[in-house]
């Protein structure tokens, strides 16, 4: 466990750096503006750091969203009329 | 075949967030519209977290932290069934046990990482880069770790594939509840509409 923590040596224990790489590559394509040609070899610290931005706009968005739905929604009874048509929307 | 499993979790998720809600309900009927809100979120952060069938480490995390509180405890074991599935991992004493541990290991790495900077201190131009490369990706590292839920206690690995999935679950759970959201409000203009 401590030996994948360390950092120190660039040779990466015991996940390649390879490994690393590809993860950092696919969390780079699930964010937001990509541009058509991003460059190969992504700056790691640069995809964390829209990570982070993404991952607190989403939870915004969530909270903003339990907001608006508490307020249209004036009782959450699930058995009204209402609830079954907002259900067969969304399913 | 991505979008055939995002359909499949969208389900789940909207069933286990409307039975979540149900419960809430049924176990108290009128409540504010702050309370309500919690209650929405909760239901739905819960519900994004079951899909996951315990596959994953920020969905065990998510679950056992809503279990810490007394009252969304008993929310949780009605959605999710018996109590025995999702224990949470550490008990709180275990748990600062742990950070200590983590965090004096933290300050020892850093004190000797800083030690062998000072002796690798050669032309400083080509490791100067180096480090603030470094310097930045151990600090966002930090950042992400607590905004992925049960992140402080991944190694960075995980912490990345989590991260991605995180992600993934995240926008399902946005995606949803907005839908929700747009067709409440087209149905509630439609009502004044009727009724007017």
């Amino acid at each position: 466990m401590s030996s994948r923590r360390s950092r120190q040596s660039s040779s990466g224990a015991r996940i390649s750096d390879d490994q690393i790489v590809q993860l950092i590559s696919k969390l780079q394509q699930l964010l937001p503006g990509t541009r058509i040609q991003r460059s190969n070899k992504a700056s790691a610290s640069k995809v964390l750091q829209e990570t982070c931005t993404y991952v607190r706009s989403l939870h915004r968005e969530v909270d903003d969203l339990s907001d608006r739905l508490s307020q249209l929604l004036s009782t959450i009874d699930a058995d009204s009329p209402e609830a079954s048509i907002i259900r067969s929307l969304i399913m | 075949m991505k979008v055939h499993t995002s359909s499949k979790l969208r389900k789940e998720f909207i069933k286990k967030w409307v039975k979540g809600l149900q419960i809430c309900c049924s176990l108290k009927k009128n409540m504010d519209i702050l309370e309500r809100k919690k209650k929405i979120k909760l239901c739905a952060d819960i519900a994004l977290a079951s899909t996951k069938n315990e596959t994953t480490l920020w969905s065990i995390a998510l679950i056992s932290d809503a279990k810490k509180d007394d009252e969304n405890k008993i929310l949780v074991d009605n959605l999710l069934g018996p109590e025995s599935r999702f224990k949470p991992r550490m008990t709180n004493r275990q748990m600062i046990a742990c950070h200590k541990r983590v965090r004096s290991k933290k300050i020892l790495k850093k004190s000797r990482h800083v030690c062998q900077k000072m002796k690798k201190m050669g032309p400083p131009k080509s490791n100067l880069a180096a480090y603030i490369a470094k310097t930045l990706v151990k600090r966002r590292t930090q950042v992400l770790k607590r905004l992925v839920p049960g992140g402080e206690s991944m190694d960075e690995f995980s912490l990345i594939k989590e991260a991605l999935d995180y992600v993934l679950s995240l926008r399902i759970q946005v995606d949803v509840m907005r839908t929700l959201a747009n067709a409440n409000e087209v149905l509630n203009q439609s009502d004044s509409k009727i009724i007017d």
